[in-house]
């Protein structure tokens, strides 16, 4: 498993929260974010690295989760792409 | 009321956090070291694959790899560690307001009143060893007691992710006495040459036969040893850390054989430390002076000035005469350090003598400091500096490629 930094679309609310609303896979493809499920902050220990895990709800029902660390965004990528 | 007391120890915590961000050094010795070009070149951290090769922390990088060739060897990355140090500092806030760092991956933490909200000392216990291990990522040893001085004791009998509960002087009487904290090498030396071996055996001795061997600090270790150590856990400040003393200190690319060379690294190193002052604003009472020598030798030297001050000058005055006293340059120095303590944010009102000629504060030479920092800000670090500095530009970094020289008539 490996680390993938990815371009994140997001809304920063009048409340102060961060959320994502579109992922940009390769620099072409924007995939919509249908929901976030949770927020918490952890540790990811496939991949390495620690901060705030967004557990998010792509089409179709897919579900996946986001990390943000630091200013950037990386999701846990195997070798197949979402 | 019995005070319950955590001492919260990051473990490895250097090497943790490289692991947690290169998960593929997990299985492989590895330790974090400084760059041996810039003569940094000792183990900071190491992993426990590393630490069974017999890799010991402060060693330097050439021991480390003729134990163990194929040690990776990772340099520090500071930034990380300060941010996964903040984090954890938040998450124990979550507990208890009471919070004193002790370095970037220590802290104790009073958690007396937190008990009864989250139900037990264990609760909380259990708590945050999860929470660290799940949120961050990192792993803690925890000591328990109802002193600081024995919770910094269980923190480093606890095994890795665990905690050690000291409940009182029995459960420690037979550890040797070096294990307290503030007891060195030298300290432990001088105590067995007076039959003093264990915790037990300095709690047993009267508090004046401990000071009539160690001077001032056998009055501490009686207190220590008992379990009589009753310092409050500071308040955690999350805007403004409570600073006590600034330091800075440097091993310079050479090795200080003589008095001009001393002068530049001191002109440099009181430089920075009054800079840190005025950022805060603060003023100081008492220099320290830190000298290392070839032979890796350390010693400290202090002077407490009879009115506070923020000045530069004044901090490269007095660790020069500090010097000048008490050392020579038979042994070339590695390393040297300036530090100020006895900080405050008010200058002292001293009644000084009517007759007196010369006034102590020298007004014109903090408004001198004030106007090189101002310069500094605006043009950057190299726009002004004392001409001494380019006696040796090796020695004190300074690049002569950026100095336009003007000649004038």
């Amino acid at each position: 498993m490996i680390r993938k930094y990815v371009d994140v679309i997001c809304l920063n609310d009048k409340g102060g929260n961060i959320r994502p609303l579109f992922l940009i896979w390769d620099e072409e493809k924007k995939v919509p974010i249908k929901k976030v499920k949770e927020v918490c902050p952890r540790a990811s220990l496939k991949v390495g690295g620690s901060g705030l895990r967004y557990t998010c709800v792509f089409e179709p029902n897919r579900i996946r989760h986001l990390y943000y660390d630091r200013g950037k965004w990386y999701v846990e990528m195997n070798d197949h792409v979402l | 009321m019995r005070k319950t007391i955590l001492h919260c120890d990051l473990n490895c915590f250097f090497a943790s956090a490289e692991m947690l961000y290169h998960p593929e050094l997990r299985d492989v010795p590895m330790a974090v070291a400084g760059d041996p070009k810039d003569r940094h070149g000792i183990i900071l951290a190491k992993n426990v694959p590393a630490k069974r090769m017999g890799v010991k922390t402060a060693e330097t990088i050439k021991d480390a790899l003729k134990k163990c060739p194929e040690l990776v060897l990772r340099k520090p990355d500071y930034e990380t560690y300060a941010y996964l140090s903040d984090r954890v500092r938040d998450l124990y806030y979550e507990y208890t307001d009471k919070i004193e760092p002790f370095g970037i991956d220590e802290c104790w933490l009073d958690i007396t009143h937190s008990i009864s909200y989250f139900g037990s000392a264990q609760s909380i216990v259990d708590s945050l060893l999860h929470r660290i291990r799940q949120e961050i990522g990192l792993t803690l040893s925890i000591g328990i007691s109802y002193n600081k001085v024995y919770a910094k004791l269980g923190s480093d009998l606890a095994k890795e992710d665990s905690f050690y509960w000291i409940d009182s002087l029995k459960d420690i009487r037979d550890l040797p006495v070096s294990a307290l904290l503030g007891v060195g090498p030298q300290a432990a030396k001088q105590l067995e040459s007076h039959g003093i071996h264990t915790i037990g055996d300095a709690a047993d001795k009267p508090e004046s036969y401990l000071v009539s061997i160690l001077g001032k600090f056998g009055s501490a270790l009686h207190r220590y040893a008992c379990g009589k150590a009753d310092d409050e856990v500071s308040l955690y400040g999350n805007d403004h850390p409570i600073v006590k003393s600034i330091s800075n200190s440097t091993t310079s690319k050479r090795d200080v054989g003589d008095l001009d060379d001393l002068k530049i690294v001191l002109t440099l190193l009181a430089d920075n430390v009054a800079r840190r002052l005025s950022e805060k604003g603060m003023y100081y009472k008492t220099v320290h002076l830190f000298l290392r020598n070839r032979d890796l030798k350390t010693r400290t030297l202090q002077i407490r000035l009879k009115e506070n001050s923020d000045l530069g000058k004044q901090i490269y005055d007095e660790a020069l005469k500090l010097f000048e006293r008490n050392c020579d340059f038979v042994i070339p120095y590695r390393s040297i350090g300036v530090a100020v303590s006895d900080l405050s944010f008010k200058k002292d009102d001293l009644q000084t003598d009517l007759f007196s000629q010369i006034p102590v504060y020298d007004q014109k030479q903090k408004d001198k400091e004030a106007a090189m920092r101002k310069i500094r800000e605006r043009f950057g670090d190299d726009a002004i500096f004392s001409l001494r500095l380019l006696q040796d530009c090796n020695l004190s970094g300074i690049e002569t490629k950026n100095i336009t020289w003007n000649e004038s008539e």
